[in-house]
């Protein structure tokens, strides 16, 4: 070897396990630190999310540890100044405690709900949930309801786990693999990983998109389909596999509610719904026994196909019946729906017989013995090798629950879910259908003063009963979640917080505390008129939102409107856990959770969220955290992890449980839980045996481990839900039909009566219903860019030299017709405002569409970057155009822009015109005053950096 | 030995995880520090050794996104070798990478000039060139566990469309990759000979479908369409 | 390519003393045009040692760690750069040698005079042609991969050292007429190769690199979707160079007009007054501008993969 080479003093190094933190794929790492310095972040190669690699983002880390944009120290809003301003005061750690505790306990003694808590981009929702709680407030919610929870929701009420993060494809088998409307997803690492190893085995990657970057570009065939027709497209397919008989009976008749009885009594209460036995059992028609039976029994011969009388004389006919005369209808043939889908008839039949080929005549099978839940013997295992995985694309538009469920129906018509090949559950999925947890709607529990909720704020309703709601109908949450206007608000609508509380409507707050979300930037819709609404004052004076909290690690857009800051750790300074009780890092295989440790020391006067919760828990004595002496249960948030129990031996780690650390999933508190886990790698991971790998929703042998480790509440069949019975009980509410709470507007009744069909269907997008296509004729999208995640890495050295700027990306045939051409500035127009552009052309985008990378424009002075920055100057944000409002409509009130389902907020059914700007019309608009350097920050920026983690290097 | 790497252009997603993991390892590495300008201001800037770049092919619908990451080649008939003045840069006898000695280098650019793949740039600071090392500190260092005695960018590609290895054994992962799947070499007629090469894009066979399903089933429906499954 | 002022000043400076120096030589041994006195053979000589080193120094400028500038001399067996930096220091010890024994006036020395200054010739002229080697050499850039680039820079340095010489030798009773011959015909020469060069630049070869040969996707147009990085980098800022097409023939007619076709006029005396001087300052302005053109439009082939259809 050259004598030049040295290799490096291993001698100095230390090498330490964690989680990644640059995004919410949360893999693990394997950090070197030189005498305290971060040498180098590489993939943890034992780790079951990443398995060795490593993104960009992971691999920057250094970069974000190294931030200028890091806060010091708690911060207070000067007095005197106005909010928004950007002036602040150091305070001592003990002075921010004491303020925010003397507010919340007077929140709590007198009105608890006058407490909002949304918390973003967070992976500790278990926590923050259980605080909410604790403290009595029904304003909680995550990030959700902005995020995905179209795909949440559409999954639970249909399959019992979902896309987002809830499953994933099983890249080991399966050899077609379909995906829609995905350019990055929280399984950032996984499904590169999984892409490369199905086109390496020959399965064919079809990618249905608008836009052809990223993941898409390697896909085998790419099907460029207009934005917000997914389902429709999803439907043609169903029609195809239908009309050719190309669906798994025995599949849809075991395991899906298919042959259960819907009554069919038009004009009635009661119509639509599931015939039922006395027990409430559905009943099906025995085919043997010529008799109707319970569906849930075993040793049934159901019919898939038939009308009935029941024996109180009304009709009913089966699921599948519904299904084949809703989509065998020609309006679902290919060629009719083909130009609107923007994809040609031969393509949908094709891809549909595609999908039929690989399932039925490629099917693999592995030679397995397993038991199902009825207690029958399995000798082997047969997989349907289908894979689909879905996101944002479906999910950020406002049909995209029935979008997402059109395409279950096509999992469930395969037969391929959960089998080897297919989109497989994670753990502590699949649940019951959907999960038996109502969000609190008590008043008396809600408007008690000093009292904890009696369960969580959020949850799944399954009727009208359990919405959240008072007695004249009107919302009870400041998001409106869970009321008619969104009843399966299952995550809630954070995008609706700040509109809602300046509004004062339902009601005013007091304090709004927002954690890790920069709801003054990117991850609001309609930003420049928000962060005015977060300046409103009402005629005396006073915020309209009084008081402001923002716990947030860097100097943010956010950051700046507050009137109180929390300083939090980077991910390389705190303990954390990524618990199975939150979104799980499971993968199909195993069942897994992890933690992070403190890496490197923290010269800065700033603590762990987690910290902060645990104290003000513990100071405003929530329950499940003071003894009954009244003296704190914990001592802090490490304690907390090893010692709080949700449910006798569960808790927020499954990991080396019991006294001496030898149970898993369940079992006592072991106080050397952190050390186990740190020695470990710092995760868990539960291997599932193969017989408890497949068909989980009814595998004997798993559902009993997922029931003693409260996965699930007992040992029962999870059904699939092609005909979703909750989603007729609100149509019948919705149409007079339903004897409980019903709809007091026009608005809400026609909404619910259209959208909550049972069974998944297409409609237009909500805002396109309302502007005028041709006056514009574009859709307007946005996508992740893969190295960067949402704000947050700008403040990044290495990260923001490949993206400082995003562009406005238009298909170049349609730019020449316009006369653009690349870095032709342009405005962008919506019903909601303007924004000017930097135009970029490519061939890789579906014709009506234009979009650009998500969260790349800044505001000048932020995430400690120099005023002049790029992403401040020509960067933008396409979020200005976005409103959290539909179009006004007369005689109606003002109502979200959002699934009307779920409450997902629909970013992505923006429709814009484009034209060029004016000469002499540069950099972007609009531009905002740059943030004030914090105290602290000299705002001097060095001209060059030159890390260098070597403590033997010169040169 | 000729030590270089297949880069699959069928299945990178263009992630730059290649090129910021390059930067990281690299940034401490022998060459070391890596100099970033401007790192907060206007226009950001710094010293790569790997860098994406991403290409259309085709015209709207039928067009093709690459991934197209870029590194030194490690050519076999390096020019910018050659056309060194100071003796820094020079090509390993025993494996075929080529350095660049930064204590002998005087900053002339000349070596850039000559490599027709940008695999070198000027660090302004230090004022020497700086490349891609293919990571000779750590594929040779015995004190790390054998799996990871590859370079940074192969390590932490999450795609693995990346491979490290040597072009001289036919038996190698790389040979055979390159030879099974018809690898090629970028701008072949300057004739530098790059040991790094380009796995093409993979053609998915067309799925066969004849004779799947019979057509007519709502006519069917009408009848008995039901079969016997016992639950 | 980007066009260094420190590179433009070295190349035309060092060119135009190594072809003062040349023709000096030349003029003396030859006695051309009744040659030239010892005294001027001095103070020219000199002024051409000057001007090369002036150049070479430019040239460390250049350089990012002058610190290693002496390490340039060792690889004169494979590296242009390295032989003209070993050449031009080569030609020192020769040229004073020549100059002193000439200043000296020692006639016993002749022969040695003259033989040194043979040697200095000849090193002189392998020197400038090595300067064009530097460029001709590199593949990579195909407006430069050509013998004529050497043959111009022989050209113009003995174009613009001949001019330097018959300005300095111009005396009150006006210019050598032999020796404005032997400018007047360099400068059609230097005009004509010139413009051949320009011609041919402006026909790339069918065979070319393009950006299907560099992304080896040869079947389809190819188009750069995004460069993988938001501003400039070392490879853009060094190679990125692009001048408009206008700008290129604007330039040309620049350096047609200042290097040629006026000092032409000038030395023949059709614009008045001729004056030798005035043609010096012309032909080394033509000539800044000729090499800054010769850099601006040079096209490397890294521009393939920066979008650049062919190079
Ligand atoms: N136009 C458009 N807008 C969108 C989207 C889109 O696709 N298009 N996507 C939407 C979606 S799905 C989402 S999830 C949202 C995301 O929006 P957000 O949840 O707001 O995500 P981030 O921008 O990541 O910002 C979160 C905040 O977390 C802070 N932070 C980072 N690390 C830490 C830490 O360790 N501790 C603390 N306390 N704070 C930290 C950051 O500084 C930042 O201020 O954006 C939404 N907005
Ligand atoms: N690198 C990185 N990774 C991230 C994040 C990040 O910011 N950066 N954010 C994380 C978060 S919070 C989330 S929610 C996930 C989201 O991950 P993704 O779901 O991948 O989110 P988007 O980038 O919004 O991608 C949406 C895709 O849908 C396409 N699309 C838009 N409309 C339609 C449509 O109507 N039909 C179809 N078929 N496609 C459509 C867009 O072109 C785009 O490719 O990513 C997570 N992972
Ligand atoms: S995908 Fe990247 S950023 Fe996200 S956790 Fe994994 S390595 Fe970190
Ligand atoms: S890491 Fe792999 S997939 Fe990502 S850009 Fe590099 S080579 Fe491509
Ligand atoms: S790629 Fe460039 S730097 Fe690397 S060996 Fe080849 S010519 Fe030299
Ligand atoms: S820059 Fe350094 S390595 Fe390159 S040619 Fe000049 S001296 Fe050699
Ligand atoms: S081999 Fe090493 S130095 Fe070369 S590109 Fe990969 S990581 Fe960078
Ligand atoms: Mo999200």
């Amino acid at each position: 070897m050259n004598a030049l080479v040295k290799t490096e003093n291993h001698a100095k190094q230390e090498i330490k396990y964690s989680t990644c933190y640059m995004c919410a794929c949360r893999c693990g790492i394997k950090v070197t630190l030189e005498e305290g310095k971060v040498r180098f972040i590489q993939g943890n190669r034992n780790h079951p999310t990443n398995q060795g690699v490593l993104c960009a983002k992971g691999s920057a880390g250094i970069m974000k540890q190294y931030s200028q944009a890091k806060l010091r120290k708690p911060l207070i809003r000067k007095e005197g100044s106005e909010r928004g301003e950007g002036a602040f005061e150091e305070i001592e750690w003990d002075q921010a405690l004491d303020i925010l505790t003397a507010r919340l306990e007077k929140i709590r003694s007198t009105d608890p709900k006058k407490l909002a808590f949304f918390t973003g981009r967070d992976q500790m929702q278990a926590l923050t949930g259980l605080w909410a709680q604790q403290f009595g407030t029904p304003n909680w919610a995550a990030h959700g309801g902005f995020c995905s929870v179209n795909m949440a929701a559409a999954g639970l009420y249909s399959i019992g786990f979902s896309f987002w993060e809830f499953g994933a494809p099983d890249w080991d088998y399966a050899k077609y693999f379909i995906m829609w409307g995905v350019a990055e997803d929280h399984s950032s690492n996984p499904i590169k990983i999984g892409l490369e190893k199905l086109k390496r085995h020959g399965g064919k990657f079809v990618s249905v998109n608008p836009v052809r970057t990223g993941y898409s570009a390697i896909a085998d065939e790419w099907v460029p389909i207009r934005p917000g027709m997914d389902g429709l497209f999803a439907l043609s397919i169903v029609h195809v596999l239908l009309s050719r008989e190309l669906f798994d009976y025995e599949f849809l008749l075991r395991y899906t509610n298919s042959p259960w009885l819907v009554v069919q009594t038009p004009g009635q209460k009661g119509d639509g719904l599931f015939l039922r036995d006395e027990a409430g059992n559905p009943l099906v028609w025995d085919l043997e026994k010529q008799a109707f039976v319970s569906g849930m029994d075993a040793n049934i011969t159901p019919a898939m196909f038939g009308e009935f009388v029941a024996p109180d004389g009304r009709k009913v006919k089966t699921v599948m019946s519904v299904a084949a005369e809703e989509y065998l209808d020609d309006r679902y043939a290919p060629e009719n729906v083909a130009e609107q889908c923007g994809v040609s008839a031969e393509t949908i039949e094709r891809v549909a017989l595609e999908m039929a080929e690989v399932a039925f005549r490629e099917t693999v099978e592995f030679d397995i013995e397993w038991t199902d839940v009825w207690g029958r013997k399995h000798d082997k295992v047969v997989g349907r090798p289908v894979a689909m995985y879905a996101m944002r694309g479906i999910a950020a538009h406002s049909n995209g629950f029935q979008a997402c469920r059109a395409i279950h129906l096509i999992q469930m018509l395969l037969g391929a879910l959960d089998g080897p090949g297919n989109f497989r559950a994670r753990a502590p999925y699949p649940k019951p259908i959907p999960p038996h947890q109502l969000p609190e709607n008590n008043l008396d529990i809600i408007n008690a003063p000093n009292t904890s909720l009696s369960r969580p704020p959020l949850g799944f309703p399954t009727k009208p009963e359990d919405l959240v709601i008072d007695k004249d109908g009107n919302p009870v949450r400041i998001d409106k979640a869970y009321s008619w206007e969104i009843p399966f608000a299952s995550h809630g609508l954070m995008h609706m917080v700040i509109t809602n509380a300046t509004r004062q409507d339902p009601y005013p707050i007091d304090t709004l505390i927002l954690f890790m979300a920069n709801m003054a930037w990117n991850s609001t819709m309609n930003t420049k008129n928000v962060q005015g609404m977060l300046r409103e004052k009402d005629e005396n004076g006073n915020y309209k939102i009084p008081f402001l909290v923002v716990a947030d690690a860097f100097h943010s857009e956010m950051t700046n409107f507050a009137d109180l800051i929390f300083p939090d750790t980077t991910y390389l300074e705190r303990y954390d856990t990524i618990s199975l009780l939150d979104r799980p890092i499971s993968e199909p295989d195993a069942a897994a959770d992890a933690i992070r440790h403190p890496l490197v020391g923290q010269e800065r006067d700033v603590r762990p969220w987690q910290e902060v919760l645990v104290e003000l828990a513990s100071r405003l004595k929530f329950p499940a955290f003071t003894k009954e002496d009244g003296s704190r249960k914990f001592s802090g948030y490490k304690d907390f992890i090893v010692n709080y129990e949700r449910m006798p031996g569960i808790g927020f780690l499954a990991g080396w449980r019991g006294k001496d650390g030898s149970k898993s999933l369940k079992g006592e508190p072991n106080p050397n839980q952190w050390e186990k886990y740190i020695e470990n790698q710092s995760f868990f991971a539960h291997h599932w045996p193969d017989n408890q790998k497949y068909m989980r929703y009814a595998n004997k042998d798993y559902l009993e481990v997922a029931a003693d480790a409260g996965f699930v509440g007992k040992v029962e069949p999870i059904i699939m839900q092609i005909y979703s019975e909750p989603l007729q009980k609100f149509r019948l509410a919705a149409r007079g039909l339903y004897d409980g709470p019903q709809p007091p507007q026009q608005v809400d009744r026609e909404r619910i009566s259209k959208y909550f069909d049972p069974m998944p269907v297409w409609y237009e997008p909500l805002e396109m219903q309302r502007v005028d296509e041709k006056e514009y004729p574009f859709h307007a999208l946005t996508q992740r860019p893969m190295l960067m995640y949402h704000s947050w890495d700008s403040q990044n050295v290495w990260l923001r030299q490949i993206l400082a700027q995003n562009y406005f990306y238009m298909n170049a045939g349609q730019a020449e017709r316009m006369g653009l051409k690349d870095y032709d500035w342009v405005w962008v127009e919506s019903h909601n405002g303007k924004i000017r552009v930097q135009l970029k052309t490519m061939e890789g985008c579906q014709e009506n569409t234009v979009w650009t990378w998500n969260a790349i424009g800044k505001q000048g002075g932020a995430w400690g970057l120099t005023a002049d920055a790029s992403e401040a100057k020509k960067g933008f944000l396409l979020n200005h155009l976005i409103s959290e409002l539909l179009p006004p409509k007369q005689g109606e009130r003002r109502i979200t822009n959002s699934d009307p389902v779920t409450g997902q907020a629909a970013w992505f059914d923006l429709r814009v015109k484009v034209y060029k700007a004016a000469p002499g019309e540069q950099g972007s608009w609009p531009q905002f005053p740059p943030l004030k350097p914090l105290p602290g920050d000299s705002g001097e920026r060095p001209d060059v950096l030159r890390y260098n983690a070597r403590s033997d290097s010169k040169e | 030995m000729r030590l270089g790497l297949v880069i699959d252009l069928d299945v990178c997603v263009g992630c730059h995880a290649c090129a910021v993991s390059c930067k990281q390892w690299n940034a401490s590495g022998t060459t070391g520090a890596l100099t970033d300008y401007d790192p907060y201001g206007a226009e950001p800037s710094g010293v790569w050794f790997n860098r994406i770049r991403h290409f259309e092919v085709g015209t709207y619908p039928e067009s093709k996104t690459i991934n197209f990451p870029m590194s030194c080649m490690h050519c076999e008939d390096a020019d910018c070798v050659t056309v060194c003045p100071t003796g820094a840069s020079y090509k390993r006898a025993e494996d075929g990478i080529v350095l660049v000695d930064q204590r002998k280098c005087m900053g002339c650019n000349y070596c850039s000039w000559a490599c027709p793949y940008g695999a070198r740039e000027l660090d302004r600071e230090s004022g020497t060139m700086k490349k891609c090392t293919l990571c000779v500190d750590r594929i040779y260092d015995q004190e790390i566990p054998v799996e990871e005695r590859q370079p940074a960018c192969v390590l932490t590609c999450p795609a693995h469309a990346r491979m490290f290895g040597d072009f001289d054994d036919q038996q190698s992962a790389v040979s055979r990759a390159v030879r099974e799947r018809g690898g090629y070499q970028l701008l072949p007629e300057l004739g530098y000979n790059p040991t790094n090469h380009y796995l093409p894009v993979r053609k998915h066979k067309p799925i066969e479908t004849e004779g799947l399903g019979k057509p007519g089933f709502k006519e069917r429906l009408k009848g008995l369409a039901n079969r016997v499954v016992k639950i | 390519m980007h066009p260094a002022f420190s590179v433009i000043f070295f190349t035309v400076t060092s060119g135009a003393g190594l072809g003062l120096f040349a023709l000096l030589y030349l003029v003396d041994v030859f006695k051309l045009g009744g040659g030239v006195s010892p005294d001027q053979v001095l103070s020219i000589g000199i002024l051409s040692l000057i001007m090369v080193a002036a150049g070479l120094m430019s040239s460390v400028f250049h350089l990012a760690n002058p610190v290693n500038a002496w390490r340039a001399f060792s690889r004169y067996r494979t590296s242009w750069l390295s032989r003209e930096g070993v050449f031009a220091m080569a030609f020192y010890p020769f040229a004073m040698l020549y100059i002193g024994f000439t200043a000296w006036d020692a006639s016993y020395f002749d022969t040695s005079r003259k033989l040194a200054g043979a040697v200095g010739l000849l090193l002189a002229w392998i020197t400038i042609f090595s300067t064009g080697m530097i460029y001709g050499c590199l593949k990579t850039i195909r407006q430069w991969n050509t013998p004529l680039v050497p043959l111009n820079y022989l050209l113009l340095g003995h174009m613009s050292g001949a001019m330097i010489l018959l300005a300095m030798t111009a005396g009150s009773e006006g210019m050598n007429n032999a020796l404005r011959g032997i400018v007047l015909m360099l400068l059609v020469v230097a005009a004509a190769m010139k413009g051949v060069y320009y011609y041919w630049i402006g026909y790339p070869r069918a065979m070319g690199s393009t950006i299907n040969t560099a992304t080896g996707f040869t079947r389809a147009k190819v188009k750069i979707l995004d460069q993988g990085h938001t501003h400039g980098t070392f490879l853009t800022q060094e190679f990125g160079y692009q001048v408009s097409r206008q700008l290129t023939w604007l330039l040309k007619a620049v350096v047609f007009a200042a290097a040629f076709v006026l000092p032409i006029l000038l030395l023949a005396g059709v614009l008045g007054g001729a004056s030798a001087g005035g043609a010096v300052a012309l032909v080394l302005f033509g000539l800044v501008v000729e090499r800054w053109l010769f850099f601006a439009e040079a096209r490397h082939v890294i521009n393939l993969f920066h979008g650049a259809q062919r190079c």
